[in-house]
């Protein structure tokens, strides 16, 4: 009797024990790891803009006919700009002297982009011209001691849509930006107070996981109302992409003085970008 | 009846291991998080220096060759004279390695599993350490910032990585040590080893002991660059952009300034005005 007590009390403690065990170790884990990546998805690897040819702010319309709710006054300007561009200047596209592209436009993904999650910041990196974006995902409220940026400051909140218990959309707000900025190269204009909202959602295709949406909302004071796109990224079937280091600055011919653009030759000389284009003031030339 | 509890514990308890199971355990590699700026040797004036323990330019005694002593003489000359020099950053050309690791604005550090991420914002500097034990590629593109493969070290057997080794290599140039211009070889067959470590007795100091192997140099160059710790838990990121009030342009061989209504003026005395043959 004793006996089959005894044995009873051990196999009674044995998975008590083990389970303490067990548990203990787990919370050891726990304790141990901030971070539990299968909290969040997996968007590692290199994405490509979807879509092959020259690149639109909204790629499911032609360049020229985006339909963009512009207001008449930069409807005006936008009309300018391309009529410009149509002489062989640059419009107001600011990105020729290899100024930052900003929000929205950076996520038209000129060069590959990679996303690197960390509980506290997912980072947006791409190349191109001084494209790289953090976005707070800590819980952070807004700043107002900021100096506004062309990426603007972005506050961003993972959220499980399918309760799954895993994240699966990173929306974000940008807001604090400062310009000049166009939506692309087109020229299609942002209000001169730069008082732009911009509201994304980020997240992997249900049925391909080899495609990562991004709904833009922008709210703008030079639009009638606030215009969504989808742009859609493709994921490089390479685990070791290469990273290209975009250098805007390297081979730039173009040059800006004061005020106006100007091209260096390929026999590195000042030439003009349009039809009887005036040489630069040289009074500082003796 | 004992033993099917006693496994069902044991399955329960291992579901919830397996089902919480994570695949990056931060807690084995060292606290990186957070902004780090350059800490400057007390005494040590001028610009920020590749040996910063010395002066910048002549002060650094870099063991140059004779033929890039001679070059780095040049290059003093030409800044001497109103010009650049042997220094390129004037161009918004990415400054490279090593020299970003000079850090003239600050840098983040994301250690992940696969990768450790090198941000700075200066020219939107994104750079790669490989921790993924890849071979090195066959081919690299050349790059100014080069071709990084890491290693994750626990020195001190606690079980915890405590240093980053790394090698780069797969570089383009022009490519200095510092603004002096302190060049580095033409043929860009530099090979850069840092060791990345947090202070024993100050977890706010990293150290990053480079040494740079180039045909420049007689021999490999080591130096200790010291980086401090922003005590912000939110520190602000500056957007750097390079191009955002350049005052410097280059028309073929030769640099100008614009002036500040934006006309362009001589970098140097008796400096010709642009060749305009293309304007009528």
């Amino acid at each position: 009797m004793r006996s089959a007590s005894l044995k009873q009390n051990i196999l009674l403690r044995t998975p008590i024990v083990a389970c303490a065990t067990l548990f203990a170790l787990c919370a050891t884990i726990a304790s141990a790891q901030a971070f539990d990546e299968a909290k969040y998805p997996d968007w590692k690897g290199q994405w490509r803009r979807f879509e092959s040819g020259g690149v639109k702010y909204d790629a499911s319309k032609p360049r020229l006919a985006q339909e963009a709710p512009l207001k008449p006054e930069y409807q005006a300007i936008f009309e300018a700009n391309l009529k410009d561009q149509a002489l062989g200047g640059q419009g107001i596209d600011p990105t020729y002297t290899c100024l930052s592209p900003g929000m929205p436009r950076i996520m038209n993904m000129y060069d590959p982009m990679e996303i690197v999650i960390t509980p506290g910041t997912t980072h947006i990196l791409t190349q191109h011209i001084h494209d790289g974006r953090r976005i707070y995902t800590d819980g952070r409220n807004w700043r107002t001691d900021l100096d506004p940026t062309f990426a603007g400051y972005s506050i961003g909140k993972w959220v499980d849509t399918d309760g799954d218990g895993r994240y699966d959309v990173l929306e974000v707000e940008t807001r604090n930006l400062k310009g000049p900025r166009t939506y692309d190269g087109t020229g299609l204009p942002f209000h001169k107070d730069s008082a732009t909202v911009i509201k994304e959602r980020i997240y992997r295709d249900k049925s391909d996981p080899k495609i990562l949406y991004d709904d833009i909302t922008t709210i703008d004071n030079a639009l009638t109302r606030p215009w969504t796109v989808t742009k859609k990224y493709r994921l490089v079937d390479n685990p070791q992409p290469v990273w290209i280091e975009a250098i805007c600055a390297e081979g730039n011919n173009h040059v800006e003085i004061a005020g106006e653009g100007y091209m260096i030759s390929a026999d590195g000389l000042l030439m003009p970008t349009k039809k009887g284009q005036k040489m630069p003031d040289l009074r500082y030339f003796k | 009846m004992w033993a099917r509890t006693y496994f069902t514990a044991i399955a329960v308890a291992a579901t919830a291991l397996v089902n919480g199971a994570v695949a990056f355990d931060d807690a084995q590699y060292p606290n990186l998080a957070g902004q780090w700026s350059r800490l400057p040797t007390p005494g040590v004036g001028g610009q920020p220096s590749f040996d910063p323990s010395k002066p910048w330019g002549r002060g650094q005694q870099a063991p140059l060759t004779p033929e890039y002593q001679a070059k780095f003489e040049a290059s003093l000359a030409d800044q001497a004279a109103g010009g650049h020099g042997g220094q390129q950053g004037w161009s918004c050309r990415t400054s490279g390695m090593p020299l970003m690791m000079t850090l003239f604005e600050p840098m983040e550090v994301i250690v992940l599993p696969a990768t450790t991420y090198i941000r700075i914002d200066m020219y939107n500097t994104q750079r790669r350490i490989f921790t993924d034990d890849r071979k090195w590629p066959a081919e690299i593109e050349p790059a100014y910032i080069g071709y990084s493969i890491g290693q994750w070290r626990d020195q001190d057997g606690d079980g915890k990585y405590d240093v980053l080794e790394v090698e780069t290599r797969g570089f383009k140039g022009p490519r200095t040590l510092d603004a002096s211009g302190l060049q580095l070889h033409d043929d860009n067959q530099s090979v850069i080893k840092e060791r990345f470590y947090l202070d024993k007795s100050n977890p706010n100091v990293l150290h990053n002991e480079m040494t740079v192997i180039d045909n420049a140099l007689t021999r490999p160059w080591t130096v200790i660059k010291n980086y401090r710790r922003n005590s912000d838990p939110q520190p602000v990121w500056v957007e750097w952009v390079c191009a955002e009030g350049q005052s410097h342009v280059r028309i073929g061989t030769e640099n100008y300034y614009l002036s500040a209504e934006g006309h362009l003026m001589p970098a140097r005395k008796g400096q010709k005005a642009p060749d305009l043959r293309y304007f009528k």
